[in-house]
């Protein structure tokens, strides 16, 4: 029976993956290939979360701002300089090597400091860009925002939907390669004790710069991907929001797992599609993000380990009976 | 430059310091003293302004609108200290992705209450309109945040120098464990600065709403990032500093707005990247 559970919990993604990828030959209505392709989309720039705070440990509240960086990198060149294929590669090139400089200087500020300092001078350095972003009106066209052509070949939502699932399972890959590669090893350390990796002669600061640079880049290229499925960038992808949707699918989902990250963003994108229709029946409904609050208020008071991490802990419980409020893999 | 502009930009300045003053320092005394970084500090300022707005509409008195806005942040900082920071003391990072957490619920709530829309905010008659020296117009309400926010640092120096709570309160901040050893009941202290700073937060919320004339759910973490700014360049468990810092940052954001509009964040920022590279515990700021 082990033996049977344990390989259809292997072959669970595999199943999972081939579904998806039938799924447009069975239902193509615009709208829930959208909705899939922006949920592939979220859990990759949530996997880019987990590897700061479930990694590393590291809590930042501008993670936003580099999907910000990397969505107007996009829509500004599109629509400035023209919506070829190439303009497309230049353009996440753009955000990226963006988004390595600025997460590499407020790195370089504050991850020497204690971990308030990173938290508060994020949050503080995304409000900025908001602002940029609200009043270089002559390129942003402000709060507004503007709608921008993107080449041929991703203007079909199954050819986007796609590629939007290709890139999850690539950004899946290499990430999971990165955490458990030894300088993934080396991030674990720090997260469980920092002062013990730093005194067997680890660079604590340069590998939690490198690790926020990587985050910062992928969250880059999720931006970019995001403002492909909209065609249409504005203030809102700077805002607190977008990093608090970040941090809500990571904690739910399950952090230190990067899979956990899939499993919250499909978890709030979906819920998000549900309770907004459901508007009409109550209006509390149109603030459902009101219950994602207090449920990640749960998680991280309670249950620290998130869905993914309460599944893993309960399926090993089965084999070795470790008590379940045993809490490994987690930073706090 | 004529001396009108001059003045008029100073007393803008000095009254968004005393409002930011209001958050920060009580940002910064509830860090010092119990390491904890309260990212929700900001909703509590915005509910101070909704409940003040609420009770000045319903009832037509300014002077009940801040006494219950202030009673009501004391309240909500009570419920929020006793049953979701006392059980995370000491752990940084659990405390800074739950206040976070608070954060969004609490601006949620204030939609849910009061519609997601703008509310608009009068001056009470008596603080409405100005006086005119010598050319000079200076406008009451703001002076009387002024003044308000004088006193209030005032009554915390007194209450911190001259009293016996402020003598333990300021010996927690350097030591913790030494006072719990001689006998104080340290996380009573904890709970009564916890609801002192809430007050003060919901008092600057409830003074702003009059003074700005709108007020809406995002405007707690406009000024909590504000707040953040000020604490990192006052230093974390100081008062004064915040208070120094403040009156730095509201200057600085007024002449900006005046001169140059779209860089006054980015003055403030840059202000605080300063602060960082050369002093990294701030102004003010022990060591730690």
């Amino acid at each position: 029976m082990r033996m049977i559970s344990r390989y259809t919990i292997g072959l669970l993604p595999i199943v999972i993956i081939m579904l998806l990828a039938a799924y447009p030959f069975m239902n193509d209505s615009r709208s829930t290939l959208i909705l899939l392709s922006k949920i592939f989309i979220f859990a990759v720039f949530a996997m880019s979360y987990d590897l700061l705070l479930g990694y590393t440990g590291i809590v930042s509240f501008g993670h936003a701002m580099f999907f910000g960086i990397g969505a107007y990198a996009i829509g500004i060149v599109m629509y400035k300089i023209g919506d070829s294929m190439g303009m497309l590669l230049l353009a996440l090139l753009i955000g990226v090597v963006l988004a390595a400089i600025v997460s590499y200087i407020v790195g370089i500020l504050t991850l020497r400091l204690q971990s308030h300092f990173y938290a508060m001078l994020t949050l503080a350095f995304a409000g900025l860009f908001t602002v940029l972003a609200e009043k270089w009106r002559s390129i942003t066209k402000g709060n507004d925002g503007f709608p921008f052509p993107i080449p041929d070949f991703f203007r079909d939502r199954t050819t986007f939907y796609y590629f939007a699932l290709v890139f999850m399972i690539l950004f899946f890959l290499l990430l999971r390669r990165f955490t458990k590669s030894p300088l993934g090893r080396v991030l674990q350390a720090i997260r469980e004790n920092e002062q013990r990796t730093a005194s067997l002669g680890y660079q604590v600061v340069h590998y939690k710069v490198i690790v926020s640079v990587v985050a910062g880049v992928v969250a880059a290229l999720c931006g970019g991907m995001y403002g492909m499925t909209l065609r249409f960038v504005n203030t809102s992808v700077f805002s607190m929001n977008t990093t608090l949707d970040a941090l809500l699918m990571t904690i739910i989902g399950g952090i230190g797992t990067l899979y956990g990250g899939v499993i919250g963003a499909a978890l709030i994108e979906l819920a998000h599609e549900l309770l907004t229709s459901l508007a009409k029946v109550h209006p509390i409904f149109e603030r459902w993000i009101i219950f994602f609050g207090l449920l990640y208020i749960l998680v991280v008071m309670v249950f620290p380990l998130g869905i993914a991490g309460t599944f893993k802990l309960w399926l090993k419980r089965k084999k070795t009976s470790i008590p379940l409020g045993k809490r490994d893999d987690v930073p706090w | 430059m004529n001396l009108d502009v001059i003045v008029n930009l100073l007393v803008n300045g000095l009254a968004t310091g005393m409002l930011i003053f209001l958050l920060a320092s009580g940002l910064s005394l509830i860090f010092g003293l119990m390491d904890v970084l309260n990212f929700s500090h900001g909703g509590l300022f915005a509910w101070g302004a909704y409940m003040g707005v609420w009770v000045y509409v319903s009832t037509g008195s300014f002077l009940l609108a801040v006494v219950g806005a202030v009673l009501g942040g004391v309240a909500i900082g009570f419920i929020l200290e006793r049953w979701i920071i006392r059980p995370i003391y000491g752990n940084h990072l659990q405390q800074i992705l739950v206040t976070l957490g608070v954060m969004l619920v609490l601006s949620e709530l204030l939609k849910v209450f009061w519609g997601p829309n703008p509310l608009n905010a009068a001056v009470p008659p008596y603080l409405d309109g100005s006086w005119q020296l010598g050319g000079i117009i200076l406008i009451k309400y703001r002076l009387f945040i002024i003044i308000v926010g004088i006193l209030l640092l005032v009554g915390i120096q007194l209450l911190l120098t001259r009293t016996k709570l402020g003598l333990v309160v300021r010996a927690g901040v350097l030591n913790k464990e030494m006072v719990q050893a001689l006998g104080y009941n340290i996380k009573r202290i904890f709970s009564i600065v916890f609801m002192l700073g809430a007050g003060m937060a919901a008092l600057g919320g409830v003074l702003l709403a009059p003074y700005s004339g709108v007020i809406f759910s995002e405007m707690g973490m406009q000024f909590a990032i504000l707040a953040f700014i000020v604490v990192v360049i006052g230093g974390m468990g100081s008062v004064q500093g915040s208070a120094v810092a403040s009156v730095l940052v509201g200057l600085s954001g007024a002449f900006m707005a005046y001169y140059v509009p779209d860089l006054s964040l980015a003055v403030n920022m840059l202000l605080m990247v300063l602060v960082l590279l050369i002093k990294p515990s701030g102004l003010y700021g022990l060591k730690r």
